[in-house]
């Protein structure tokens, strides 16, 4: 045990995290050069694409270090957006420290800092890292000043490093070994193993991440979970290396490996739960497990109704992989039948979107997305609602209440004025700010989740220049004046455009729906009618022309193939489109009613 | 029944809508050009097995930008290699700027019995617009020409929808062009195509197209003179005198086979559909050179070229021959089609009559509307 090390990387978006696990992977030779690629932790094209982790990774690296001898780190690499930050916890929570990544040029980041402040509510050691040196903007001696006077970590431990040219990574490795605890636990106790994520392999089933802190486990022996009692007997238990997983005769406290139990479904993994022995049971399962919340609801429905059968297995094989994803059958009369999803946030919302037509390929619409909201009805009984169709008769509802966020906005100085206006435009309440470093504002301000999932984030990145960063955490839930946005085109109701809304934004937010549409929605042979609606009053209305002509004009021998794929294409669009009563509506201008205002 | 066509690639100079393939200059390339076409179309006398033509097209850019006597013996060469049916009807395209009585009667004799001219427009503005290089008066010239030289199967291009262009303009040019008592009008509305530099100024929000409402003033303009003037709409964009269609171009619409020669000309044999390639340098250096002038081939599967039949044929004002798809295909249009076709009719799109399936006039209107639900 006295070899072993177990850290995180941990860092804001875009300050380096994946370069820097790329260039120790490639420094303890872990990956071959043909293997080799770059964010090699990160599986999934959108990862990639987006340059984001969205699943954590581990991977198992000896190294031998100056002393002469031979250490097992473990890398645990953590996703970086505020949707996950569950996930992040317990990830962290099975390691003894962590890197904190700084990018030189950018300096600390609410992300940094909401991270930092994770890792050491988990007790983590903290080494601070500086990236990004060689760039001209660099200024490493401030970055360091930063971390040394704001952060309160040791100057004295802060390694320099660009994980691009790999300068200063070997220094970082050394330090792990000298500055980070080995893990503590006792082998010959009960087992008590920490499952802090699951991957789904269609050939193996569920793949559990899991760190022992106390005892062994070994293949042949029956496990229990505590969190719902379910045993299985293990398979296989072994260490990630490299992109391959090398099969152990024992894992032992300590070690941060994966286990395999025939488990069918993911969603009965659950991170944070505590794996124990089921005859030799530890006495209590370990600190900190929380059931995921989703806190993002929205439905999926496809174009092609034909393709109900096929999403429903696509959404059954993406949830074997994403537990934090809920659904359930919902129906539409605009749309047929479709699932009402559950997120994390709204990033998780498109990853699953673009998952689902990516990986499974088809075509979906989405609903606009919601909060939970919960309903006192005169009664006095509560219901939640998250799905305009189930709006209860007004009638009938004495309050309703919202859930609100308490957000956290770091930024220079010079931006408050224009983030404060923000803060109040989205109705925040009880704002507060102070200086964590100079020049630099934390803005704390509790604001509603529903105003957030919109399009804060964006509004906020480009009120900042991109300097703004933020988290956030579910706080409490408040009194709202909640009211129900219809769509109706040519007089018929969109059931699947409809919103639930603060009645202050209502009319801007019709308009908007009516307006994106009229810009989506093409021409038909008829005029178009595109109305918003609360109860029974338009409160906003467009109206599309009708198409007049839509006709080639000159085809020939040489423009045959030409003409017949325009034709095609202009089929496969026809295809991508929704009937609502006469009415063909794209999939973008679904979309596009969820989009804001540019 | 068997169609040639003849690709010539050049062109006084190029218009600004043009997508076709064709090049100003080129000169000293001419008659390089004419001596590969002669060896390609010996090539195919050899290679293929063609039956009596019933149409030869000559067209391009400009096929009379050649002389007279090289278009004479590039289509007597044709008559000797391949067998004409009685009656065969024998097309070429000519600019006015680009004939004279000689040539013309040159063509004549050759065999030449249908001349399309490229009139465009009877406004010398818009033909200045257009990049024509030719006048108004030209154009009503090379018609009187033409008839003197014994062409009785004139046709003239016309477009409409012109930049700058409205409906009292476009009326203008049309009468005008009945008043010479054409057999044939080939009225297409300008379409911007892509490459073009059209396309760029429109882009740039620079060309100043009339709108869609004086668009559907214009059509219904020229449905109503055509009426008048007895010259029958037989195709989305075509007019003739009864007996005066132009076979080879419903040769396209029935999706019939058709041979092909020449740089970009596009040829389609059992059902192989095959683009020759555009340059014309490249294409005398590779039938000099005995190699394949090929540059892209598309041959459907039988499904997909049933439906690019149908959508080929309903652009003809009789429709598509359901008798002629079942015989062809095997498939039945009604079955194949189901609800979809049942929808079409209903929308007032389509009409099925006893032998066709047909565009409505309100369909003509929408055409691709109802061919990308069929294509």
């Amino acid at each position: 045990m006295k070899h072993i090390r177990n850290f995180s990387i941990i860092a804001h978006i875009d300050h380096g995290k994946s370069t820097l696990a790329d260039r120790m992977i490639q420094l303890c030779n872990q990956v071959s050069v043909r293997e080799f690629k770059d964010q090699m932790l990160d599986n999934m094209d959108i990862e990639r694409e987006r340059g984001i982790t969205i699943k954590s990774q581990t991977i198992c690296l000896p190294y031998t270090a100056k002393d002469g001898k031979t250490y097992e780190l473990n890398l645990v690499d953590t996703p970086g957006h505020v949707d996950f930050s569950y996930e992040v916890s317990r990830a962290l929570s099975s390691c003894e420290g962590a890197l904190l990544l700084v990018d030189a040029a950018q300096g600390v980041q609410a992300q940094t800092l909401a991270n930092l402040y994770l890792a050491m509510e988990n007790n983590l050691e903290i080494i601070p890292v500086i990236n990004k040196i060689d760039l001209q903007s660099a200024e490493p001696e401030k970055v360091a000043e930063q971390i040394e006077d704001d952060l309160g970590l040791d100057r004295d431990h802060i390694q320099l490093c660009s994980a691009k040219t790999g300068k200063g990574v070997d220094d970082i490795l050394e330090a792990i070994v000298k500055f980070l605890p080995p893990p503590k636990g006792d082998p010959v106790s009960e087992l008590q193993a920490l499952i802090f994520d699951a991957h789904y392999d269609a050939f193996r089933g569920t793949i559990i991440s899991c760190r022992l802190i106390n005892g062994t486990i070994k293949a042949g022996e029956m496990i229990k979970f505590m969190s719902n009692n379910a045993t299985y007997k293990v398979e296989e238990v072994g260490l990630f290396r490299g992109v391959s997983k090398e099969p152990q005769k024992q894992l032992s406290a300590g070690q941060i490996g994966y286990i395999l139990a025939g488990i069918k479904t993911i969603s009965d993994t659950r991170p944070g739960d505590t794996i124990t022995h089921k005859d030799r049971p530890c006495a209590q399962a370990l600190a900190g497990f929380k059931m995921v919340q989703q806190v993002v609801f929205s439905s999926i429905y496809p174009i092609s109704t034909d393709d109900y059968e096929n999403l429903a297995t696509a959404i059954e094989k993406l949830q074997l992989n994403d537990a934090a994803l809920t659904y359930q059958k919902d129906s539409s009369v605009a749309l047929g039948f479709g699932f009402r999803c559950g997120f994390l946030g709204l990033l998780h919302l498109e990853v699953v979107q673009e998952r689902l037509e990516r990986e499974f390929d088809i075509s979906l619409i989405l609903t606009v997305p919601s909060v939970k909201y919960n309903f006192y009805l005169n009664d006095d009984s509560m219901v939640e609602v998250d799905n305009p169709a189930h709006f209860p008769d007004p009638s009938k509802v004495s309050r309703v209440e919202e859930p609100y966020i308490k957000a956290t906005i770091l930024m220079p100085e010079r931006y408050m004025g224009v983030v404060m206006a923000l803060c109040m435009e989205r109705r925040g309440d009880n704002t507060h700010y102070h200086y964590p470093m100079p020049g630099r504002i934390e803005l704390t301000c509790e604001l509603p989740l529903a105003e957030v999932i919109y399009d804060f984030y964006d509004k906020l990145k480009s009120a900042t220049q991109g300097y703004g960063s933020f988290d956030y955490s579910l706080y409490d839930y408040r009194k709202s004046d909640l009211v129900k946005l219809d769509i109706l085109v040519n007089g018929e109701l969109v059931d699947a455009l409809s919103q639930l809304v603060h009645r202050v934004n209502s009319r801007a937010r019709g308009l908007h729906a009516c307006e994106q549409l009229q810009r989506e929605i093409p021409r038909q042979m008829f005029k178009i009618a595109i109305q918003a609606a609360i109860g029974g009053s338009i409160v906003a209305r467009t109206t599309i022309s009708a198409l007049r002509k839509d006709v080639i004009a000159k085809c020939y021998g040489g423009d045959i193939s030409r003409k017949r794929k325009l034709l095609e294409k202009q089929k496969a669009g026809k295809k991508r489109m929704k009937t609502v009563g006469n009415v063909e509506i794209p999939q973008k201008a679904f979309l596009a009613v969820l989009k804001s205002e540019q | 029944m068997s169609s040639l066509y003849i690709h010539i690639p050049f062109c006084l100079s190029k218009c600004p809508y043009c997508s076709f393939v064709s090049y100003p200059g080129m000169d000293k390339l001419h008659q390089r050009y004419v001596a590969a076409l002669l060896l390609e179309a010996q090539w195919l006398h050899q290679n293929a097995s063609v039956s009596p033509l019933s149409t030869l097209f000559l067209g391009g850019g400009t096929p009379t930008i050649f002389s007279g006597r090289e278009l004479a013996q590039l289509v007597s060469c044709c008559q000797e290699l391949f067998a004409f049916s009685d009656q065969a009807e024998i097309s070429i395209e000519a600019n006015p700027k680009t004939i004279n009585p000689e040539k013309l009667s040159l063509l004549r004799h050759s065999g030449i019995n249908r001349l399309s001219i490229g009139v465009q427009s009877f406004n010398d503005k818009e033909l200045q617009l257009l990049g024509r290089p030719h006048s108004a008066e030209d154009a009503a010239e090379a018609v009187q020409l033409a008839r003197a030289a014994g062409f009785d199967n004139i046709s003239l291009d016309l477009m409409y929808g012109l930049p700058g262009q409205d409906h009292y303009s476009w009326q203008q040019t049309l009468e005008q062009a009945i008043s010479i008592a054409p057999d044939h009008l080939s009225l297409y509305e300008l379409t911007v195509e892509q490459g073009t530099p059209y396309h760029l100024q429109r882009n740039q929000g620079l060309l100043d197209l009339p709108d869609e409402e004086n668009m559907v003033i214009m059509d219904q303009l020229t449905a109503t003179l055509c009426r008048q003037a007895g010259l029958a709409q037989y195709e989305i964009s075509n007019y003739a005198r009864p007996g005066y269609e132009c076979r080879h171009n419903i040769n396209y619409w029935q999706n019939g086979p058709y041979l092909a020669l020449g740089a970009g000309a596009v040829g389609c044999v059992d059902g192989r559909r095959r683009q020759k390639t555009c340059d014309p340098r490249h294409y005398c250096e590779q039938i000099e050179s005995g190699q394949s002038v090929v540059q892209e081939e598309e041959c459907l599967e039988r499904t997909a070229s049933f439906r690019e039949t149908v959508v080929m044929g309903l652009r003809m004002t009789c429709g598509v021959s359901k008798i002629q798809l079942q015989q062809r295909y095997e498939m039945d249009l009604d079955d194949y089609y189901g609800d979809t076709l049942i929808h079409l009719v209903n929308q007032g799109l389509v009409e099925i009559t006893a032998s066709h399936l047909r565009l409505t006039a309100r369909g003509r209107s929408f055409a691709n509307q109802v061919m990308a639900e069929l294509v």
